[in-house]
């Protein structure tokens, strides 16, 4: 169906795609896998017509074509769905879905907001998407509805050109598992229809699963095409790094302390409700439920984000008032990697050592007061260099990162103040797998070095792998507290979603 | 080339401008008492501009600051009237200042209302207590003591030309003083890294410890103190003070920072680029007036220049895209 042959692109003389080659089947799920930086985005670029191939060929149906423009990739029948959600939060359900396209009208000018709502209701329907009211404002939908309407959006078809190839980049990054099912069967039923889905993930579980094939990039050549039956993930992985990293998780070789860092008795906030739980010292407890069961809530409750409005919360041995914010929770050595990186963590347009010192700069500072710019460089780079991080430097603004690295800044900026507790909240969401394993090994030692970690996560083999114990919660409570010996994510699963555990 | 045109556009610009001025006035343009002159002349402006940069750095404005300068001078004049000493007057006006920015502090930080609308509210409120404490009217010389306005006339000799000393103005001074008190707030003390780390992301400082309601609020302070200490600026140096005196200030300090931001390169405000900013107006002025031009044509050739600078910053930056 879609065949590219060693397409090549350089940004200023810096080539970041060599020999992209990939051919696409119809009716198959082609998994593109390869670390950040790897050519995926460029190649995808390249197909969405967003950027010009400076050599090689496209061919579709065995036809050379240029795709110059979006709107050529849309005519050729290719649709994309990207991770970072473009919604307009004010506008409705339906109004988004149809964002860009002509609405219905009446008299020739007025919208027909019942006809567009109706139109917009049969294609959520179309892909098994029946709890979503499309006259509901698209900021009151959770991350995940949002994701799944504009992921409908781009299986509209319109004006006779049908869709032919999905290009789907990492579409499950802010889904929750069960919002992932449902993706999955959307894909399903595109396969049954002939049509073909690219799917770029680096959840390795996901593209065992769904894929039919896969293709691996590296340094910006296609290094791989095979059957995912032929293939286990510890090849895939040796493929995308050019070296072997056990898939495993790093194991504990310590066992944690005795001493409560934390302890959480019936604490409410806005849309947590009496959650009770004792946090050892070097112990790493997992969070975990369906989207907005309060997992992140649970986290900002703890780092003073949320008011909390009932219970009590007591650090190492002292009680937290519910009146303090989070600049008393960082001064008593509470640290936090909030969920959303871009929004919640980083000063995107600021150096690296800006955003690594933010938290820190009074103890930083010379009398508390002035700034000691070599102070803040060594620890920026000490620690920076602790969680691997790849910069040109402290001084290289942070938007030029990729989002492992991006991450691993947020990181550095949590461990800088060596924390007694961590806060993670989706520390490697949306992150390469080189850059996830260094996050999770990081993890494993401040937990072997005695620092207690709440780590709220949606991905349940990674709570199985780094987790003592895991709190699985729904609708703001806590519904079990479950030891990690021996459990698998079906059962996780299950009980998030209201077996008995 | 771009890059360069980008980073040093708006000092070549400075540079031409001045060149166009010395060509045009040879006699007296570029003579030190005709820049010691600009000094004085845009020192009101300049206090209100260094302390604007302070509210601007966390991506706020402060639209207040020509009407607060306005009731500053007010309240001075009136204190005098009522025979306060000079210190007890100053210490007054400025606390006006003070509370007026902490009132915008308070509207924007505690009750979360866009600076913009906030200080376009107690923009109206400050002038309508400048009008309604001074009756509408001018509260002139005879009032104001002359060590205060004598202040304005005064300055630190420099050096003789045939017997007459040519002088520092000590309003000039004042001005240099805001500018290194601010630069060392912004630049060196955590409380201004904090300030461009609320411009950079509001939310992720909060999520980081940084306290951006109290922070907020104390900025507005300060840019209302500054705001003050324009207007008792302005009032020493006309000997009188009526409630529009502070008018032309706000726009043409937004307008000086906007100039400023044009010269770093991620577009922020910095407090040393808002002076080259109020380098640029002072000098149009002063060059416009003494070429005679004409006041109407100097505001559109103000205003032109300063939509040139920032559109060609801008459109740079998205050139790079």
């Amino acid at each position: 169906m879609l065949e590219t042959s060693r397409l090549a692109k350089s940004y200023a003389g810096v080539p970041a795609l060599k020999n992209g080659s990939l051919a696409v089947v119809g009716g198959e799920v082609h998994a593109l896998m390869g670390e950040n930086g790897a050519g995926k985005s460029t190649l995808i670029r390249i197909l969405a017509g967003a950027t010009a191939p400076d050599d090689g060929t496209i061919l579709i149906e065995g036809v050379p074509v240029a795709i110059e423009s979006p709107l050529k990739s849309r005519r050729l029948g290719f649709r994309f769905i990207h991770q970072e959600l473009s919604i307009i939060p004010e506008l409705s359900v339906a109004e988004n879905l149809f964002l860009g396209r002509p609405y219905p009208r009446r008299f020739g000018f007025l919208a027909d907001w019942n006809e567009l709502n109706r139109r917009a209701l049969s294609a959520l329907n179309a892909l098994d998407i029946r709890h979503i009211d499309p006259s509901l404002k698209m900021a009151r939908l959770s991350i995940g509805d949002q994701m799944l309407v504009k992921i409908a959006a781009a299986f509209l078809d319109d004006g006779g050109e049908a869709a032919r190839l999905y290009v789907m980049d990492e579409p499950t990054a802010a889904l929750t598992s069960a919002e992932s099912e449902h993706l999955f069967k959307v894909i399903a039923g595109l396969k049954a229809r002939g049509r073909s889905v690219i799917y770029v993930s680096h959840r390795m579980d996901e593209v065992m699963n769904i894929a039919d094939r896969v293709s691996v990039l590296r340094d910006g050549e296609t290094v791989a095409t095979s059957a995912i039956s032929d293939i286990s993930k510890a090849d895939l992985i040796q493929l995308m790094t050019g070296r072997r990293i056990s898939d495993a998780y790093p194991a504990r070789t310590s066992a944690a302390g005795p001493n409560s860092v934390l302890r959480v008795a019936q604490a409410s906030s806005r849309s947590v409700r009496q959650v009770s739980f004792d946090l050892r010292a070097g112990e790493i407890l997992g969070v975990t439920g369906l989207s907005g069961a309060g997992q992140s809530e649970l986290l900002r409750l703890v780092i003073g984000a949320d008011k909390r409005i009932d219970g009590d919360l007591e650090f190492t041995g002292q009680a937290l008032k519910a009146s303090d914010t989070p600049a008393e929770r960082w001064a008593s050595r509470i640290a936090y990697v909030p969920r959303e990186r871009r929004r919640e963590g980083l000063l995107p347009r600021a150096p690296v050592v800006e955003n690594t010192v933010l938290a820190h700069l009074r103890s930083l500072s010379r009398f508390g007061l002035l700034c000691n710019r070599r102070a803040e460089l060594l620890a920026s780079m000490e620690i920076a260099s602790r969680v691997k991080l790849k910069s040109t430097g402290g001084r290289q603004p942070v938007f030029q990162l990729s989002g492992g690295n991006q991450q691993k800044v947020v990181l550095a900026r949590a461990i800088l103040g060596s924390p007694k507790l961590l806060l993670l909240d989706e520390p490697t969401r949306g992150v390469d797998v080189a850059a996830k394993f260094d996050i999770h090994t990081l993890i494993r030692q401040l937990a072997e070095s005695g620092v207690a970690i709440l780590l709220a996560s949606s991905d349940l083999s990674e709570l199985i792998g780094m987790a003592d114990r895991v709190m699985i919660m729904r609708e703001g409570r806590q519904v079990a507290v479950v030891p990690t010996d021996g459990l698998t994510p079906s059962t996780l699963l299950g009980i998030s979603f209201g077996e008995p555990a | 080339m771009i890059r360069a045109i980008r980073k040093y556009g708006t000092l070549i610009g400075i540079v031409a401008v001045i060149l166009f001025f010395w060509i045009n006035i040879p006699d007296t343009f570029m003579t030190a008492r005709n820049w010691l002159n600009i000094s004085q002349q845009v020192s009101m402006l300049a206090v209100t501009a260094f302390t604007m940069t302070i509210v601007m750095a966390m991506g706020d404005f402060d639209l207040s600051v020509g009407s607060m300068a306005s009731l500053a001078g007010i309240v001075a004049a009136l204190a005098f009237k009522a025979g306060l000493p000079v210190p007890a007057a100053i210490a007054l006006s400025l606390s006006v200042g003070l509370v007026g920015g902490f009132v915008n502090g308070a509207l924007v930080s505690f009750v979360g209302i866009l600076p913009f609308v906030a200080t376009l509210g107690t923009l109206t409120v400050f002038s309508g207590f400048a009008f309604l404490i001074s009756g509408g009217k001018t509260i002139f010389g005879t009032d104001i003591p002359a060590g205060f306005s004598g202040f304005a006339r005064a300055g630190i000799p420099l050096f003789q030309i045939g017997d007459q000393w040519v002088l520092l103005p000590y309003l000039s001074v004042l001005a240099l003083v805001a500018l290194l008190l601010v630069w060392v707030l912004l630049e060196h003390t955590v409380y201004g890294r904090r300030l461009y780390a609320i411009g950079g992301n509001a939310e992720a400082a909060r999520l980081a410890g940084v306290r951006v309601r109290f922070l907020r609020f104390s900025a507005f302070g300060l840019t209302g103190l500054g705001a003050a200490t324009a207007g008792l600026m302005y009032t020493s140096r006309v000997a009188s003070a009526n409630p529009t005196q502070g008018s032309g200030l706000m726009l043409s300090a937004i307008a000086a920072v906007f100039l400023g931001m044009t010269m770093s390169e991620e577009g922020e405000p910095r407090v040393l680029a808002t002076f080259f900013g109020i380098l640029i107006l002072g000098v149009l002025d002063n060059g416009l007036t003494q070429m005679s031009v004409d006041s109407y044509v100097r505001e559109i050739l103000v205003g032109s220049i300063i939509i040139l600078a920032v559109a060609s910053s801008s459109l740079s930056k998205l050139s790079q895209r």
